[in-house]
């Protein structure tokens, strides 16, 4: 009985397996790069805004505190966005320009929603309280970034699990004083190396308590 | 073990990619997506609002709580006599059909949406010609209004139409309470009893403990009184003497199963037992004896209640008994009945029929009311209704009256719309919209009314003036806006001390018993607004388990003499009319009586509510007779379609409810033995107790879970499947035979175990324990082979066997809570995102948490306070007391699972009486 395959295709499909044991640990870390990557996550990512508000103007040239639009950030899990009369509180003396405005308009008069677009919205089982991690000492730009250099807003982090993680397993090194919450300059040196592999891993559920802040139901629902 | 958490997640994270779900499971969640900010204020933060909703006219006092602006959950108003902060059935339920989709939105004229102007035009056309005719032709016929806002309206209309008639109809009118008061005392006269002070009660066919509008108040009053019996050594004893089981008949020391012919004949052996001066006749029953001593000896905390389906002669026996007793003050108190203009409605509704039939109605406003389709069928309403020129129907759906009239106007919900009401008490209240309406085009009664007298005032205007008029000018904003803040805009009514007549009793004519079956109507969740509410559908009725429809309920003796097995299709026939009805046998019902729950089979339900069950309207006599002899049942030997959660008969055989006897005590809660290491809990412990000897089982605790935290509906096909979605279900254990009792109500929430059965057993970790001793559910770690639901010995946990989410995600969801996917498991998660918020609230204002300061939904639904929830190791907490307390016993307590729910026996008479 004649061979089917030829010597030839018997190389081939070799070759062909080992190009795919080889293809495979390397989509592996493509994939595991592409999970933790920026782009998967839409950090720098600008969302399509009713109004071409700048960050870099109001909190960066004009100095406005975040409070002064964020109203609920001390006392509320929700920051809260700006009613459109805190816009034209001021917008109906200086800067009157009407096209741009329509949508505060159309909200006044309809008594609805200025439909901002979220930029930082996390999942529907994650449960986050602005008002705790302000109580806590978290600063504003140790999640948002430097806000106030933004012409258009974008996230500065991706705001992942694990990297709501690390600051949980030890917040202290990003901790500041709760007076010093709002203030922008950065923290006193570069956070933290991330401590890598089993360095990582305290012993759990060998009888050691693990901290409060990494138990599941502390942020998700 | 080593550590797990960061090396497995890391391997999934790995898998997903591969899978090419790159975005992965915590992936940027709707990026871009809005985020609204209202245009005035912080509407966007959670508020609450005092309000008022009606049932059967009377209203209740509700908390509404919004999300931006959005209704999300009702609470019961502590300050609100009918409710001190307890909920019902159908409060819970209102604000579901807010958001209705298939609430009715437009003005119809001639069935077809025509714009508000025309049917100004039309009102304005119709006006000079009533008033220049005194209104001759004209009928209103409305709910029962206790509303002084719409009474003061409609006294209004009939001053400038002194010829317009004015008519009432509530198909669960009890117009023989009506006409026993007026035999009684001649007068109408509202009986409230005082469920905390009386020490012995009879009901005679009355359940104080089941749906109606003060059932949260008497709930309360109830279990106050047995808390305090208890404590007393004296428990207070409860005796119910009725035809078809109900709540209070469940957890009477004494129930009597009586036939509807025997109802007089009773009563009249208890009064003639305890000497009633002034009796006509008397009465002989084996029971009467010992029932008129212990109401002897309870004196003026005597009580006896007369309920829907007696006649007129018994409620006024149960007058006169509470006299002698000296009741009145003590027991019970009596004051001028709450609805503006008291009548016999279903005697109003055929006067109303027959003028209509003799040509002489030209214009019929129907406000609020659906007559075609919760009238008797016999009465007609509906063909003499094409007698009537001009038709108006005000409606929040486009029900079958509706579908009959020529113009229909959508009523705005109560929920979204300015009104005023009175409760069972009579203590006013004022309601005022949680939300902007939904439907623009909504006009309320007042308005209506308005219009046609020719003054259209908006309604809060409206029941402004009404308020105005009452306080006078002087203060008045002041008041209202305490009125609106407390949800109660004045006092109870005052009592009465009306005197006996001493003609009060009128015996009703005896004859031989007659033969054959008697019908006893009863109601049930369906009628009305209710039969479009799918979690009033889907929510198993507790004495039946019934769900999604209806049967006519016989007791087991008399549906097997008839060869009927549960969900046997039978034939029923009274006076010539026929109804195809599934059948359901019910123990403790009496002997040849035949219940047929209102509501069945509606021919404009919507999608919901059409065609579940059978039509007991079509069966009924014209003139609302609750209780009618002659009933004809053959069995057709088909099946019914009938969806039950349940065997008809559940007898407790082997104690799964432990009766105590007074003074009896159980073995104190011990940790069982267990196979797992066990875990110091050194921070909070949560954990809830469950007072069965307070439990109703009203429903209550399972509608306000299933609302707080977005419980989905699986439909009546699921549901038959076993796969409902309640995270509390309320088992009904019915008392083997000796036992006086008649069914213990046992809430079964997850049990939170500390050796939880369900952890180890899940391959993916999604199930874990927190340090607070949670049992918490990891939904994205979750895939669904469902191990832990097999393991769960209380069966608990649920399984998405359906993607629930589009159906869930409205504006009514509670945003606290997420929505799950399909194939994952969800169960009870002891409302973790309430403990969370007091956390971190305490944590906010740098304070401890206090003990009572989390509170689960089922826990503030339930009228009776049978639900405790606290930290175990807070020293002083109230679930910690009641660990303690004699009663306690943990459900499957030898299966070691030591869970965190623990249970409280009920107490049953020393002997049966």
């Amino acid at each position: 009985m004649p061979q089917i395959f030829s010597p030839r295709s018997d190389r081939r499909l070799r070759l062909a397996l080992a190009i795919g044991a080889a293809a495979l640990p390397l989509l592996l870390a493509l994939g595991f790069a592409y999970v933790r990557s920026d782009a998967a996550w839409a950090v720098g990512v600008p969302a399509a805004q009713p109004i071409p508000f700048s960050h870099a103007v109001h909190a960066g040239s004009l100095g406005l505190d975040c409070r002064f639009c964020h109203a609920g950030v001390e006392r509320a899990a929700a920051a809260g966005m700006p009613t459109a009369e805190t816009c034209l509180g001021c917008h109906a003396r200086v800067w009157t320009v009407a096209p741009q405005f329509a949508p505060l308009a159309t909200a006044l008069a309809q008594d609805t929603a200025v439909a901002w677009a979220s930029v930082h919205r996390l999942p529907d089982h994650v449960r986050f309280h602005h008002a705790a991690h302000v109580q806590s000492g978290v600063a504003c730009q140790t999640c948002h970034g430097p806000v106030w250099e933004m012409p258009r807003t974008v996230k500065a982090e991706t705001l992942s699990m694990g990297w709501c993680l690390d600051c949980h397993r030890e917040p202290a090194p990003r901790q500041r004083p709760v007076e010093r919450v709002f203030d922008r300059e950065p923290a006193a040196g570069p956070p933290p190396e991330r401590p890598f592999g089993l360095a990582a891993q305290p012993v759990l559920h060998q009888g050691i308590e693990v901290s409060p802040l990494t138990r599941c139901s502390t942020c998700h629902r | 073990m080593l550590s797990d958490s960061a090396g497995r997640r890391d391997l999934l994270l790995m898998g997903a990619s591969l899978a090419l779900a790159a975005a992965g499971c915590d992936g940027p969640d709707e990026h871009g997506h809005p985020l609204p900010a209202r245009a005035r204020g912080q509407a966007a933060e959670a508020a609450s609002f005092a309000t008022v909703l009606d049932l059967e006219g009377l209203g209740r006092g509700v908390l509404a709580r919004t999300r931006a602006g959005h209704a999300v959950k009702l609470e019961g108003n502590p300050q609100h006599p009918a409710s001190l902060g307890a909920t019902d059935l159908f409060a819970e339920a209102a604000v579901l059909s807010l958001y209705d989709p298939e609430r009715s939105r437009r003005i119809r004229h001639a069935g077809a949406p025509c714009p508000a102007a025309e049917l100004d035009a039309a009102l304005a056309a119709v006006r000079p010609a009533l008033l220049a005719s005194q209104g001759r032709g004209l009928r209103l016929l409305t709910g029962p209004v206790a509303s002084p806002t719409l009474a003061r309206l409609i006294a209004e209309l009939l001053a400038a139409c002194p010829e317009a008639r004015w008519h009432q109809h509530d198909p669960l009118a009890d117009d023989a309470a009506l006409a026993g008061a007026l035999a009684a005392f001649g007068e109408p006269v509202a009986v409230l009893p005082d469920l905390a002070r009386a020490q012995a009660v009879l009901c005679l066919g009355a359940d104080p403990l089941g749906p109606g509008p003060a059932q949260a108040r008497q709930a309360r009053d109830w279990s106050r009184g047995r808390r305090a019996g208890r404590a007393a050594g004296r428990l207070p004893r409860l005796f119910v003497a009725e035809a078809s089981p109900s709540l209070t008949g469940a957890r009477a020391d004494r129930r009597i199963p009586l036939h509807p012919a025997e109802a007089e004949e009773f009563a009249r052996a208890v009064a003639a037992a305890l000497g009633l001066p002034g009796l006509a006749r008397g009465g002989t029953h084996p029971e009467a004896a010992g029932i008129a001593a212990a109401l002897r000896e309870a004196g003026p905390a005597g009580l006896v209640l007369a309920g829907r389906g007696q006649p007129p002669a018994v409620h006024a026996l149960a007058q006169a008994i509470n006299q002698a007793l000296g009741a009145p003050g003590t027991a019970l108190r009596l004051t001028a009945p709450p609805l503006a203009r008291p009548e016999p409605m279903a005697a109003s509704l055929a006067a109303l029929t027959a003028a209509m039939a003799a040509g002489a109605v030209t214009h019929l406003l129907v406000l609020g009311a659906n007559p075609v389709a919760e009238a008797p069928a016999a009465l007609g309403f509906a063909a003499a209704l094409r007698r009537v020129e001009f038709t108006l129907h005000a409606g929040p759906w486009l029900d079958e009256t509706a579908e009959r009239c020529r113009w229909h106007v959508p009523l705005p919900h109560p929920l979204e719309a300015w009104g005023d009401s009175r409760a069972f008490c009579g203590t006013p209240a004022i309601r005022q919209p949680v939300t902007r309406p939904l439907a623009e085009a909504a006009r309320g009664e007042a308005e209506l009314l308005g219009a046609l007298l020719g003054t259209p005032l908006p309604a809060r205007e409206a029941v402004a003036a009404t308020w105005r008029a009452a306080w006078g000018e002087a203060g008045f904003e002041a008041r209202w806006e305490a009125a609106l803040e407390a949800g109660i805009a004045g006092d109870p009514a005052p009592a009465i001390a009306p005197a006996l007549r001493p003609d009060w009793d009128r015996p009703g004519e005896t004859g031989p018993a007659p033969a054959g079956l008697v019908a006893h109507f009863a109601p049930d969740p369906g009628l009305g607004t209710e039969a479009r509410n799918a979690w009033l559908q889907e929510m198993p009725r507790p004495l039946t388990g019934l769900a999604w429809g209806n049967a006519a309920l016989l007791d087991p003796l008399t549906a097997a003499t008839l060869g009927l097995a549960p969900g046997d299709e039978a034939e029923l026939t009274l006076d010539g009319r026929t109804v195809l009805a599934a059948c359901w046998p019910l123990p403790g019902q009496a002997p040849g009586c035949v219940t047929l729950p209102l509501g069945g089979d509606r021919q404009a339900g919507g999608a919901v509510g059409s065609g579940r069950g059978f039509d007991a309207n079509r069966l009924r006599s014209a003139d609302g007779a609750w209780m009618a002899p002659g009933l004809r049942v053959r069995a057709t030997g088909r099946r019914a379609a009938l969806v039950s959660t349940g065997a008809p008969h559940r007898p407790d055989t082997g104690g799964a409810v432990p009766r105590l006897r007074p003074g009896e005590t159980l073995p104190p809660v011990a940790p069982g033995a267990s196979l797992h290491p066990a875990w110091a809990y050194e921070g909070r412990a949560w954990a809830m107790a469950i007072d069965l000897d307070a439990c109703i089982g009203c429903n209550a605790c399972a509608l306000a879970c299933q609302a707080e935290n977005n419980v989905p509906v699986v439909g009546p096909e699921e549901l038959a499947r076993g796969r409902g979605m309640h995270w509390l279900r309320v088992d009904r254990y019915d008392a083997p035979a000796p036992e006086p009792a008649a069914a213990s109500f046992q809430p079964v929430p997850c049990m939170h175990c500390e050796q939880a059965p369900c952890e180890p057993v899940c391959p993916v970790n999604a199930t874990v324990h927190d340090q607070e001793g949670l049992n918490v559910m990891v939904h994205a770690r979750c895939v669904g082979t469902r191990t832990c639901s097999n393991n769960c010995p209380y069966k608990v946990r649920r399984f998405n066997w359906n993607d629930h989410r589009p159906a869930l995600d409205t504006p009514r969801r509670n945003p606290e809570v997420p929505l799950r996917p399909r194939g994952v498991m969800e169960k009870c998660t002891y409302c973790s995102h309430r403990i969370t918020a007091a956390r971190t609230q305490a944590g906010l204002e740098g304070r401890a948490l206090r003990d009572g300061e989390v509170e689960t939904a089922c826990q503030r639904a339930c009228p009776t306070q049978a639900i405790t929830f606290g930290d175990l190791n807070a020293p002083g907490s109230a679930v910690a007391a009641l660990r303690q307390d004699g009663r306690g016993y943990a459900l499957l307590g030898h299966l070691g699972t030591r869970p965190r729910t623990t249970y409280l026996a009920p107490v049953v008479p020393a002997a049966p009486a």
